[in-house]
């Protein structure tokens, strides 16, 4: 494996963490306290930190550490997590999130921007306000204070109960005259006791102890009480646990800074040695530790210089550790990289690689190229296929077959079935990162516009086939732009109307009849009809005497070409926007909706098929025509009497189902497979459900079976048909073409289905 | 007891014994139960906590056994780790020569 490939592992696990930073971060502006919560918000820059370290990633460091930094004041409760110091914080993430492609894609970020929130965020673990008027503010004193070395772990100034902060201090100032000061340096008593996950991680207490010997003059007791004798024990689990008392002048956070990497996976306790005098009652016999233990070290290089270089390789061993995929890679990238360096520290590479051991052990997930994914289904695909015409030509040459044949042939269908549906598991993803790009990008243009927007999602962890998922952050992303740019009006105009001055978009996802529904909700002014018909007829879209209904004035906006913003921002008003947002969302076989109340907003509702691959499907007849209904969109199916069909109008026939009227539509002719209405009572009706909303009863002449069926696109292989979705061949070895049922249900409505596809060929 | 009698049996530890290390030291050892047994310690370059682990347990089921359980020859690098991480290995080291 080549450096190119470890880094490229490294920056997919920065893109999880960065995930987990943000919700993390969006949790906290909730108004969720869970310190659970702001660890693992810690943990994600901390692990980015790490990893970016490892490769000599500058810059990502220098800013994951500032950030860091801050995140540590609000871990330990120094700095209140108030809306103003988690926007700095979201802002920050972003910029972080920039570093981040940055440094794996090349080009450049916005320094200007980035060096501001080093400031804020300097500021922040300084104790300072928050800047709301941020420019004044943060310059003046940031200029002065000593700028915080990246390098060193520069721990973050603590501001005591009376609320004044201490000035940053570095004892490095003190230099040369270390051993001249006269100072009684205090004692520190700690209690570490490490859990097996120190261990299996990667982490190695002796070295931890080493580091920490080095801080100053140390005794220690290993307590044994808790081990057991040999048959019993678990040698890979943790037993021993120290007391350890130092005396030493670098101060408890150049302690805790030692166990840095490993705190989630100990015990640790530091009192200074007056607090715990009074229980000192209990001698331990302490062992000394002479400070000489350069022996542990291969090469006898200065201690300190080494020391960082091990928290560096350690930090990426520990953040991979974290994620517990992949580590094998990252942790030979961190064994690797100290071997480069030159500043081979022996056991921290030996830690890395214990990570790597652990990590195999752990390992809950793999990642798998999604191309070997594909592969797999579309074998699944021809194994579905070829076990239904394995069933066929069994029922075709052996009418009566034995009993055997046909128990054999259902269980191979109950296998291929759970295969299938396993296959299609592994590539089931959750639309949560999708959603949480769009938190960023609510964001960023309410920043540019000045809106105040509230961005609020639900569903998120609704699954839904990767290849959708992947499809659909494109369209979202215009879709939250145009809800944010032209939606939402400016604050001051909501209060004019009596609205919350913040602004809010919903995005929800949900499952509905084997369908993901994406609807996106904003609570902004609505679309204005007036303007929109204005601009169309300007536009020579329609006809400035033609009569739309309001649905259809709203659906105006998905045509290409179409812009009410008057003017062309940076963010939208292109006239590339709707209507390709239309495109992508039909190619995904999906379809979009918008409904919209003047004042009150606009609702985008999007539904897309879950998976691209396979549908369970009714095979029908239709005019001597094979035809596949999707399962999903029938309700149920029944034999029409005479008596249940009434004729509406010149040639609508109604077909009374249970008390209700339902339309009935003959599939046949509406696909123009022929010229004259067939007789119902002669045929099937199939009750179906559209997106619209709205039964349609669907009249097909013959139910021939349920099969799932593999879909395979018209669109690749011939070109779009009208009222077909897609093909897929059958047992037989023929294609059936697959319905689209929501395409009939709207031709049925008069809506021919031509202007469906010239909006779609012209988009 | 016929295991009193046997001599004491030899394990000469890897220069690495880190996590990796550490089932192998302890299967090595589950192996030589019922003898006494002499640790040879001289090769060991390095050695994490968890082989320390297994060695201490080590010797606390000989103890029980009232077997013998000793260290011939430590390396540098061995005998530092235990003295850092406050594992006293001094009344475990032979005391013949």
């Amino acid at each position: 494996m080549d450096m190119n490939e470890i880094k490229e592992i490294f920056f997919q696990e920065c893109e999880e963490q960065l995930a987990e930073l943000e919700s993390g971060l969006l949790r906290l502006n909730d108004g969720d306290r869970d310190p659970e919560t702001v660890n693992a918000v810690f943990r994600a820059v901390h692990s980015i930190k790490g990893g970016a370290g490892a490769f000599g990633l500058d810059d990502l460091v220098s800013f994951a550490h500032v950030f860091e930094t801050t995140l540590d004041c609000v871990r330990s409760n120094r700095l209140e997590p108030t809306q103003d110091v988690l926007k700095v914080m979201l802002k920050s993430a972003d910029v972080l999130a920039d570093l981040t492609n940055v440094a794996r894609d090349g080009g450049s970020v916005d320094q200007a921007r980035s060096k501001q929130l080093i400031r804020e965020l300097e500021a922040l673990a300084n104790g300072e306000a928050p800047p709301a008027a941020e420019a004044p503010a943060a310059k003046a004193p940031a200029a002065k204070a000593p700028a915080p070395k990246a390098a060193a772990p520069a721990p973050a100034p603590v501001p005591n109960e009376e609320g004044f902060v201490p000035v940053t201090f570095s004892f490095d100032d003190f230099g040369g005259e270390e051993e001249e000061v006269i100072m009684v340096a205090p004692t520190y008593e700690i209690s570490f006791k490490p859990k097996s996950d120190l261990y299996s991680k990667g982490n190695e207490a002796a070295l931890l102890l080493r580091d920490l010997s080095r801080l100053g003059e140390m005794s220690i007791h290993c307590n044994m009480d808790a081990l057991p004798s040999l048959e019993q024990m678990d040698p890979e689990a943790a037993y021993f646990s120290w007391k350890i008392s130092i005396t030493s002048d670098k101060g408890e956070d150049a302690i805790r800074a030692v166990f840095e990497f490993a705190e989630w996976d100990c015990e640790l306790e530091i009192t200074t040695a007056e607090d715990t005098s009074a229980e000192a009652g209990e001698e331990l016999p302490m062992q000394p530790v002479p400070f000489d233990l350069s022996i542990l070290d291969e090469e006898p290089a200065g201690p300190i210089g080494i020391a960082e270089e091990e928290e560096q390789i350690a930090a990426a061993a520990v953040s991979a550790a974290e994620v517990a995929s992949n580590v094998v890679q990252i942790a030979s990238a961190a064994s690797r990289a100290p071997a480069e360096t030159k500043a081979a520290a022996a056991p921290a590479a030996a830690a890395a690689q214990n990570t790597a051991q652990a990590a195999s052990a752990a390992g809950q997930t793999i990642r798998v190229d999604l191309d070997r994914v594909d592969r797999l289904i579309n074998l699944v695909g021809e194994l579905v296929i070829n076990q239904a015409m394995l069933s066929q030509s069994v029922i075709e040459n052996d009418a009566n077959g034995t009993s055997s044949i046909n128990m054999g042939l259902e269980e191979l269908q109950q296998l291929t079935r759970e295969i299938q549906d396993s296959v299609m598991a592994i590539r089931a993803q959750p639309v949560k990162p999708v959603f949480q790009r769009m938190a960023r990008t609510v964001r960023e243009i309410a920043d540019i516009t000045g809106k105040s927007v509230r961005l609020i999602t639900e569903g998120e962890n609704t699954e839904v086939d990767k290849t959708v998922i992947d499809k659909l952050a494109e369209p979202l992303t215009h879709m939250i732009r145009n809800a944010v740019d032209h939606g939402l009006e400016m604050p001051e105009k909501r209060i004019a109307q009596g609205k919350n001055p913040e602004g809010t978009v919903r995005l929800t996802a949900k499952h509905r009849s084997g369908r993901i529904v994406i609807e996106l909700a904003d609570d902004g002014a609505g679309i204005n009809r007036e303007k929109v018909r204005q601009k169309a007829i300007d536009n020579d879209l329609i006809a400035a005497d033609a009569n739309l209904s309001d649905e259809e004035i709203d659906n105006l906006i998905f045509h290409a070409g179409f812009s009410t913003a008057d003017k062309v921002s940076d963010l939208s008003g292109r006239g590339v926007g709707m209507d390709v947002v239309k495109r992508s969302i039909q190619a995904l076989g999906g379809r979009i909706n918008i409904s919209s109340k003047p004042g009150q907003g606009s609702v985008f509702t999007m539904s897309l098929p879950l998976t691209l691959a396979v549908l369970d499907g009714m095979v029908v007849t239709v005019a001597g025509q094979t035809l596949v209904v999707p399962l999903t969109a029938i309700v149920e199916t029944l034999q029409p009497e005479a008596s249940a069909i009434h004729s509406f109008g010149a040639s609508q026939r109604l077909i009374s189902i249970r008390n209700s009227f339902c339309p009935l539509v003959d599939v046949g002719r509406i696909l123009n497979f022929r010229a004259t209405q067939a007789n119902p009572v002669e045929g099937v009706a199939l009750l179906v459900e559209s997106e619209g909303g709205g039964q349609r009863a669907l009249m097909v002449d013959a139910i021939q079976g349920q099969r799932q069926v593999v879909i395979k696109s018209l669109e690749a292989n011939y070109t779009h048909v009208p009222g077909i979705a897609a093909a897929t061949i059958l047992g037989d070895g023929r294609v059936a073409l697959i319905l689209d049922v929501d395409a009939v249900v709207s031709a049925s409505r008069g809506q021919p289905l031509k202007p469906e596809i010239s909006l779609a060929a012209a988009g | 007891m016929a295991a009193k009698k046997a001599a004491p049996k030899k394990l000469s530890l890897a220069p690495v014994l880190d996590l990796n290390e550490a089932q192998a030291l302890h299967g090595k050892l589950m192996g030589l139960r019922g003898s006494g047994v002499v640790i040879d310690a001289s090769a060991v370059e390095r050695v994490g906590t968890l082989c320390v682990q297994v060695l201490m347990a080590g010797a606390k089921s000989w103890e029980a056994d009232s077997q013998a359980f000793t260290f011939s020859k430590v390396s540098d690098a061995f005998a530092k780790t235990t003295q850092l991480i406050g594992v006293n290995i001094d009344h475990l080291m032979a005391k013949e020569i």
